[in-house]
């Protein structure tokens, strides 16, 4: 979109909220913690994942005290996305200062309401994330999409020599042709974002997570099936999404989701939880209806949690979503990165028969890696032995999309990784087996490759031209 | 970025330096002044300063009317009032407590001491010790059989199970258990007792890659009439494992253990990349033993203890130490999950972390380090001993939830080795809260085994874990000398590579190495009493301090003996190649170990490749480059050894 559309449909929204709020107003609840919450005349929930606009028509991030709600800012155009810091003090929201500018990264002080534009650079950057240890995280707009980068936030020391990635400048966490958003931080540091599935190549919404410096990406569960999206962490560990026209939540002890017995309505994805265990979230009751912020009582136990959606706040005519609470919270743990000073990263696989989707039956001779350039283009960068015991030990291209693809002794494709994901740069990473899913534990043995060889079989140098056998063979 | 945030960098800049300078200036300056003062698990040296109770184990009395508490630090029994858990009496014990039962009678209680190697014979009418019997090395776990006949004792450093004479405490044998042997069970019907050893037992076989196969251990079977063994349950890929416990019909019976991952490159503990914690389920309930994990996909039941099972065998209980945390099973899903499901040829579940939640109950938070639980007769109070809390959890089992904290008499301040002993306990510091230091250094100790460490690269410079004991004047650390201090070793290293997450504050490391650095070497059984020496130890401390070989030509100072294993620790902390070096070696040089206590640390040699002591020098000492050695006898080399096991 050019600057002229971008003001065109920002200016409205700017102009017609700010008499809205705190006038027209509903709701059924006196007292409600504190909260940020973004409004929107229009808001289309995984528009982004598909290349369009959430807030076509503009958005605004409102204060929302003692159940009356004001602009949170002034003197911008557009503001969405509040993130609130773990100490309840400041504010990371995406902002637009005129309505031609790209959305970028700013930082409200709660207490004197000083506002500091946090990073600076080129296109839309939004949906904020403070990260520990003075870091923070967004989406970035790119030519592949939107992908996921991290800096320092500017306010504490870097602590280099205890986390490499903390190093100056931006540091991209996604490597793949395909948006990515983050939707939350995990307690355990690993960052937790929605992207489409197969990664990098998929129409559906699906739940991921990677570390902080970019390393360990994978499927947050591998029940693939409806689009998920919207996670977010509760006290308990659990990450509760949007599925469908419902909420579902993924808890430590079940491999697949578990379905929330929820009231009846669309959600929007993105709750907060209080510090009484309540969900505020955004809902509305569907067919045309707008999205508002209601409050719910759930429970994992034999009693159904509360039937009803109570309502905190609603505003005629406008989407309210993505409340964040104004309260200090635990911060996640920080994530300290191994990552090695190399250009390239070692993979080794333990049992590459092995599949969520069905082990494979006819023991593979080789392994080919595939990784698809700047164009999108696919390259087969050669081929490595498996072992007897399924076992594979590469030396991959970092921070580019790869996948592998499963051959017999004739050369011909017995699986292929659905999906693209990346290695980082200096990262060696071990794969149970060929997309096991996160409930499959390694086995106590020493992969057959290793009592062979300690040396990865060199693929960084392979063939540069498309892999036309690939294009052929399909998926 | 903003001038007011520069002007913020630069100032927390400086605080940050700051502080971490103090801290370090804390280390150095608290070093000397805690010199010689520890309350390990491992053992303990009274320093006249704040003794903690340490609750280890806790029994019931047939009654239930009193509660038992074997308090290891303060090297007492508390009893309390099991109802008002009032204090009834302290009975001073001997020297580091760790296994105590009842007599069938209940008139007699029994307590191992594990540093004076001693059984202490407390009469539970008058609540004072009626004898105390020297036992076997490192006595720790005991049982009577029903009737009343023979006390049977497992000895964690000779690896067996003392079988004494219930009234005069004379042994009348030893029977061969595990490696490390430290827990029993008696069967409720009183014709089998059931042991385990918290070490796996040596690879039988010369491979070339014995360091390289999965640790094996075993449940020992013991018919007690005939005190003889019948049966060794093998518990393949487990190393580590502590309580039993048994059904009351019997039917089923079930071990806590530890399932290394210690063959695969530890590059992450994701997807149980380092540990499993799993039981091993056996008895006519399950058939075949088989094992099943108590994790879960993001979070680990870090180091099982204790076990309990309900009397209406509804509910199982295991205590966490690292976990902090009980957890609570449902047996009737268990069962069914055990039967319903394949079992895979291996017998084991331990890859499934999806399996646990088909039979998880609950888990419930408790104090740092619990250990040892005891069950009231009719199931509905669980009474768990917080070891570095000095308290007793007692949960109410219907809710599930803690219904009131005991806690026991003693200091109410937490000193700087206590924090450091819980850090070096507890799991919350690693990704997910998979692994503790106590993971790998088992009470203190060590597990037995060869890690495959990712920085190094995959499978390249495979390392044996080493005991802590009395390390703090022997850097640099690490096989091959990296890590100059213990800060350095338990610091950034740690947190990288082994918790792969946010590890403890400065202040914090602070408190765990000196904790560390407070490891003594505990009492060594191989040294005759007053310092007296035996004529093979004698002859082999001659040919350990040698300057010229059996043919009178000079030793080469650098090949002696003497010369490297030098000074109190048996090591001149400096770097050399002796031979060891395998083609997945990086490098060959090598930190000269300490040679404290060698005698239980094996394997040997960097890599673990030689599985004792002998084999050093005839298998992997062709060339003489470890010591002058290819010129003694058999003999010659015995007598060697045996003066190497009294440093």
């Amino acid at each position: 979109m050019n600057l002229l559309g971008r003001a065109l449909v920002v200016m409205p929204v700017a102009i017609t909220l700010l008499p809205l709020c705190g006038l027209s107003s509903h709701s059924d609840r006196n007292t409600c913690p504190d909260f940020i919450v973004t409004a929107a005349p229009v808001y289309t929930p995984l528009a982004e994942l598909q290349g369009q606009e959430r807030f076509p028509n503009g958005a605004q991030l409102l204060l929302v005290h003692e159940g009356k709600a004001e602009p949170l800012v002034q003197g911008f155009a557009a503001t969405a996305d509040a993130d609130v810091s773990f100490d309840g003090k400041l504010v990371l929201f995406a902002g637009k200062k005129s309505a031609s500018d790209p959305w970028q990264i700013w930082e409200l002080t709660l207490q004197d309401r000083y506002v500091r534009k946090v990073i600076e650079t080129a296109g839309d950057t939004e949906r904020p994330l403070y990260l520990p240890s003075g870091r923070l995280l967004w989406a970035q707009r790119t030519a592949y999409g939107f992908q996921i980068e991290s800096a320092d936030d500017g306010h504490l020391p870097r602590q280099v020599f205890l986390n490499p990635t903390a190093g100056p400048g931006i540091l991209p966490l996604t490597y793949v042709h395909a948006s990515a958003f983050p939707t939350d931080v995990l307690a355990d540091g690993r960052i937790l974002f929605e992207s489409n599935f197969p990664l990098g190549e998929g129409s559906t919404p699906e739940l991921y997570t990677v570390y902080a410096d970019g390393s360990g990406v994978e499927s947050y569960r591998c029940d693939h099936g409806r689009g998920r999206w919207g996670g977010t962490q509760l006290a308990s560990g659990d990450v509760v999404f949007t599925h469908g026209a419902s909420l579902a939540r993924f808890t430590s002890p079940l491999a697949q989701e578990d379905p929330i017995e929820a009231p009846a309505a669309e959600y929007a994805g993105g709750i907060a939880e209080t510090a009484s265990g309540e969900w505020l979230l955004s809902a509305r009751a569907g067919g045309g209806a707008h999205y508002a912020i209601r409050l719910w009582s759930p429970s994992f136990t034999s009693k159904p949690g509360a039937a009803k959606l109570e309502t905190v706040l609603a505003i005629t005519g406008i989407d309210l979503v993505e409340p964040a609470l104004i309260t200090p919270r635990t911060r996640p743990n920080r994530h300290p990165s191994g990552l090695h000073p190399w250009d390239y990263a070692n993979l080794l696989a333990l049992d590459a028969r092995l599949s969520h989707e069905g082990d494979v039956i006819t023991p593979p001779a080789s392994v080919r890696l595939e990784v698809q350039n700047e164009r999108g283009v696919v390259a087969a960068m050669g081929t490595a032995s498996v072992e007897r015991d399924g076992s594979f030990f590469v030396k991959v291209p970092a921070d580019a999309p790869i996948r592998f693809v499963l051959l017999d002794e004739k050369g011909s494709v017995l699986r292929r990784e659905k999906g693209w994901f990346w290695i980082r740069k200096g990262e060696q990473r071990i794969c149970v087996g060929c997309h096991t899913g996160p409930e499959r534990a390694s086995e106590n043995r020493v992969p057959a490759v290793l009592l062979r060889t300690t040396v990865a079989v060199d693929l960084t140098a392979g063939a540069t031209r498309p892999n036309a056998n690939a294009a052929a063979e399909g998926n | 970025m903003s001038r007011r945030c520069m002007s913020d960098s630069a100032h927390c800049g400086a605080i940050f330096a700051l502080a971490c300078g103090a801290a370090l200036l804390f280390v150095v300056a608290m070093w000397p002044a805690v010199h010689g003062v520890v309350h390990a698990e491992a053992g303990a040296v009274k320093d006249g300063s704040a003794d903690y109770a340490s609750p280890l184990e806790l029994l019931l009395s047939p009654d239930g009317t009193r509660l038992y508490v074997l308090c290891q630090q303060s090297e007492e029994v508390r009893v309390l009032d099991a109802a008002t858990y009032a204090p009834i009496e302290s009975i001073t014990v001997g020297r580091v407590p760790r296994g105590m039962a009842l007599s069938a009678s209940g008139d007699r209680l029994f307590v191992t001491n594990t540093w004076d190697d001693t059984l202490s014979i407390v009469n539970t009418r008058t609540l004072a010790v009626d004898a105390t019997w020297q036992v076997g090395a490192e006595p720790s776990g005991v049982v009577e059989d029903r009737e009343g006949t023979r006390v049977f004792v497992a000895n964690r450093i000779s690896g067996d199970i003392a079988v004494l004479d219930a009234q005069t405490g004379a042994e009348e044998k030893r029977l061969l258990a595990g490696r490390g042997a430290s827990y029993l069970a008696l069967s409720p019907d009183g014709r089998r007792i059931y042991a385990t050893h918290i070490y796996p037992n040596p690879a039988p076989l010369r491979t070339g890659l014995e360091n390289r196969t999965p640790p094996a251990s075993e449940i020992t079977v013991i018919n007690t009439q005939r005190a003889e063994v019948v049966d060794r349950i093998p518990l393949p890929s487990i190393a580590g494992v502590f309580h039993l416990a048994l059904s009351a019909d019997g039917r089923l019976g079930m071990v806590a253990e530890f399932h290394p991952k210690n063959l695969v490159p530890l590059a992450h503990l994701e997807h149980g990349g380092g540990f499993a914690y799993t039981l091993t389920l056996f008895g006519a309930d399950v058939g075949k033993p088989v094992e099943i994990p108590l994790d879960e996909m993001e979070r680990y039941a870090s180091q099982p203890f204790g076990v309990a099972i309900a009397p209406d065998k509804s509910r199982l209980y295991v205590t966490l130490a690292g976990s902090e945390a009980v957890l609570v099973i449902d047996i009737p899903r268990l069962l069914h999950f055990v039967h319903a499901r394949p079992r895979p040829a291996s017998g084991s579940f331990a890859e499934d972390l999806a399996a646990s939640g088909k039979y998880f109950a609950a888990r419930i938070p408790v104090g740092h380090n619990p250990r040892g639980l005891a069950l009231s007769s009719d199931g509905r109070r669980l009474f768990v001993a917080n070891r570095l809390d000095d308290t007793i959890s007692v949960i109410d089992t219907r809710a599930n939830r803690v219904a009131s904290t005991i806690a026991l008499a003693g200091p109410k301040t937490v000193s700087t080795l206590r924090r450091g002993e819980q850090t070096f306990y507890s799991a919350r510091y690693s990704f997910q809260g998979q692994i503790s230091c106590s993971s790998c250094h088992i009470d203190s100790t060590f597990d037995g085994l060869q890690w495959d460490l990712e920085p190094d690269g995959f499978g390249i410079d495979i390392v044996d874990n080493k005991m802590l004991e009395d390390i703090k004047d022997i850097a640099p650390y690490k096989w091959n000398g990296g890590n100059p201090n213990l800060p350095t070793e338990c610091g950034p290293r740690t947190e990288k590579y082994f918790w792969r997450s946010e590890n403890y504050d400065n202040l914090q490391l602070t408190d765990l190495v000196l904790y560390i650095r407070s490891l003594p070497a505990r009492p060594n059984r191989s040294r005759l009493p007053g310092n007296e020496t035996t004529p093979a130890q004698e002859r082999g401390e001659a040919i350990f301090q040698r300057t010229v070989d059996r043919f009178g030509k000079p030793i080469p100072e650098t090949n002696r003996c003497s010369y490297c294993h030098s000074g109190p620790h048996g090591t001149n902390q400096k770097l050399f190649d002796v031979g060891t070096r395998k083609p997945t070696d990086s490098g060959g040089l090598l930190k000269t170990p300490q040679l404290t206590n060698i005698a239980l640390t094996g394997p040997y040699l960097h890599d673990g490749s030689a599985r004792t002591l002998e084999e050093i020098w005839t298998i992997y000492n062709p060339e003489d480059k470890h010591g002058r050695t290819n010129d003694l006898t058999k003999d010659e080399l015995n007598d060697l050894i045996e003066y190497l096991r009294t440093r």
